[in-house]
């Protein structure tokens, strides 16, 4: 395990709705943090000794640092688009590695048997051939053309619909996904995963959504990602090894894994093994 | 328990714990094993580990004569090899595709896994009927302190109930014991009621043994 390759990058610690002046006791890496807000409504992040970190306020999170970040926080346009509910669904604890969070939102292989009837049915399994790629201008992982039958994609959604995906992963422990949007064909609905990394094998996953939905209610949208969340975390908490094996060998990826392939790739290649399993064991 | 240079046997789990169709996580002094018992009754352990993405196989689920794990599906027989990838469906999974199998015995409604290659079968615990498991935290020797008793070659240690002698069939497990309760027979409910409690009871007094030693 390193921590110098990720210690400079952001993550999210909170929801800045939920910030007040007594402050929320949590932790970045290992790091005890206290996030509050001063009297002027300013997001407060506090490491060890009273340590002043880094602080942003953005898709409605608070996101900090234990290093110095070298690059802004990633953009997401669609964030500042007219028409879009912003959705903040909350938290979900999960004992497992942050990257491992990762790297099961961006698999699609298991939707007909960890969300039945929901984001995928049998027999409806296979994963058609899907473009992946590591942008290296922006540097991140882009997975495109990703398409797959689904019997509830959305809460908006009635009926099945074969939905398609994009991924991107601009960090190591953030993930925003693309999908068609049931009400408006030309735009895509924005789903994210950020996850903050509390210790290696402990973290704690912050879901966010920017729909174009003005028909469901807040409560019943924040529901569906929940019960989406909790049924990944059934799987997430019983995979073997905790960490993520970074080296072959470990497990068997097939062509419906080409995009953890090459988030696999695009971490070690940064040497973001935080969360990570290096050797065999 | 019955044990040679070569292996020895080790009772997982009862018989009536595992209906057709279904799989459970099994302890053994070894680690975690998925037990499963395929529809037309046929009775299977692995490694509890799918070699695709590492999720445990006990969490999954039995069709037919074959075991799929939860997370994507993917479907092994009974000797461990992969026998479809629903992901891909047109593609016959390679032969080098499987997970580790262990050989799988039920004598006296009792399941056992072999830790090894056994020279011999399983005891056959003739008269004795299974009643319940229960896990202590608590090694063989505090189990036999408690019972006052040292347990046969069989890993059997009998003490006595209000009902009269029971049967405790002990299986060490890594830090823990986990205990099959056997009874000479049908005791009918208030003798099964009566041996539950003497079970529970000396577990009790097991693992307060054990946490003295350990204090110690």
């Amino acid at each position: 395990m390193s921590m110098q390759a990720m210690i400079d990058e952001w993550y999210p610690v909170g929801l800045f709705s939920q910030l007040d002046r007594a402050g929320r006791k949590t932790a970045l890496m290992g790091e005890p943090i206290d996030v509050a807000c001063d009297a002027d409504g300013n997001a407060r992040v506090t490491g060890r000794d009273g340590r002043a970190l880094p602080v942003r306020v953005r898709y409605g999170h608070v996101w900090s640092s234990l290093g110095e970040p070298k690059k802004e926080l990633f953009p997401i346009p669609e964030a500042d688009q007219p028409g879009r509910r912003f959705v903040d669904v909350g938290v979900v604890r999960v004992r497992c590695s942050p990257l491992r969070a990762v790297e099961n939102f961006l698999d699609i292989a298991h939707f007909p048997f960890v969300h039945t009837d929901i984001l995928g049915a049998e027999p409806h399994t296979e994963v058609q051939n899907y473009k992946v790629e590591i942008r290296e201008e922006e540097d991140e992982v882009w997975a495109t053309q990703v398409k797959f039958y689904q019997p509830q994609a959305a809460k908006s959604a009635s009926g099945g619909i074969t939905t398609e995906y994009m991924y991107r992963v601009p960090a190591p422990t953030c993930s925003v996904l693309y999908k068609t949007c049931p009400p408006r064909p030309s735009e895509w609905d924005v789903i994210t995963l950020f996850v903050q990394p509390l210790a290696e094998d402990l973290c704690d996953v912050w879901p966010w959504m920017a729909l174009f939905d003005d028909e469901t209610a807040m409560t019943d949208l924040i529901h569906f990602q929940q019960t989406i969340f909790l049924q990944d975390r059934s799987i997430l908490e019983n995979q073997i090894p905790r960490l993520l094996p970074l080296d072959p060998g470990m497990e068997i990826p097939t062509r419906a894994d080409l995009t953890s392939i090459a988030y696999r790739r695009w971490l070690k290649r940064h040497n973001y093994t935080y969360g990570a399993q290096l050797v065999a064991q | 328990m019955p044990s040679d240079t070569t292996g020895f046997w080790t009772p997982v789990a009862l018989s009536r714990d595992l209906p057709a169709g279904t799989a459970m996580p099994a302890r053994t002094a070894s680690g975690s094993i998925a037990l499963w018992r395929s529809a037309s009754g046929r009775i299977s352990a692995s490694a509890d580990r799918c070699p695709h993405r590492g999720m445990r196989l006990s969490h999954g689920f039995v069709r037919g004569e074959a075991l799929s794990c939860i997370y994507h599906g993917w479907s092994y027989d009974q000797a461990g090899h992969c026998l479809r990838i629903p992901a891909h469906p047109g593609l016959a999974p390679p032969e080098t595709i499987r997970v580790a199998t262990y050989d799988v015995e039920e004598t006296g409604s009792v399941i056992w896994v072999a830790m090894g290659t056994p020279a011999s079968k399983p005891p056959r615990l003739d008269g004795l009927v299974p009643l319940r498991s229960l896990t202590a935290f608590a090694n063989i020797a505090a189990i036999e302190a408690a019972a006052g008793a040292k347990a046969s070659p069989d890993g059997i240690v009998e003490i006595d109930a209000s009902t009269g002698t029971i049967s405790l069939l002990l299986s060490p497990q890594d830090g823990q014991t986990l205990i099959h309760v056997l009874l000479k027979g049908d005791l009918g409910p208030a003798g099964a009621i009566g041996a539950s409690r003497a079970a529970e009871s000396l577990r009790r007094r097991a693992e307060g043994l054990q946490k003295k030693e350990v204090a110690r």
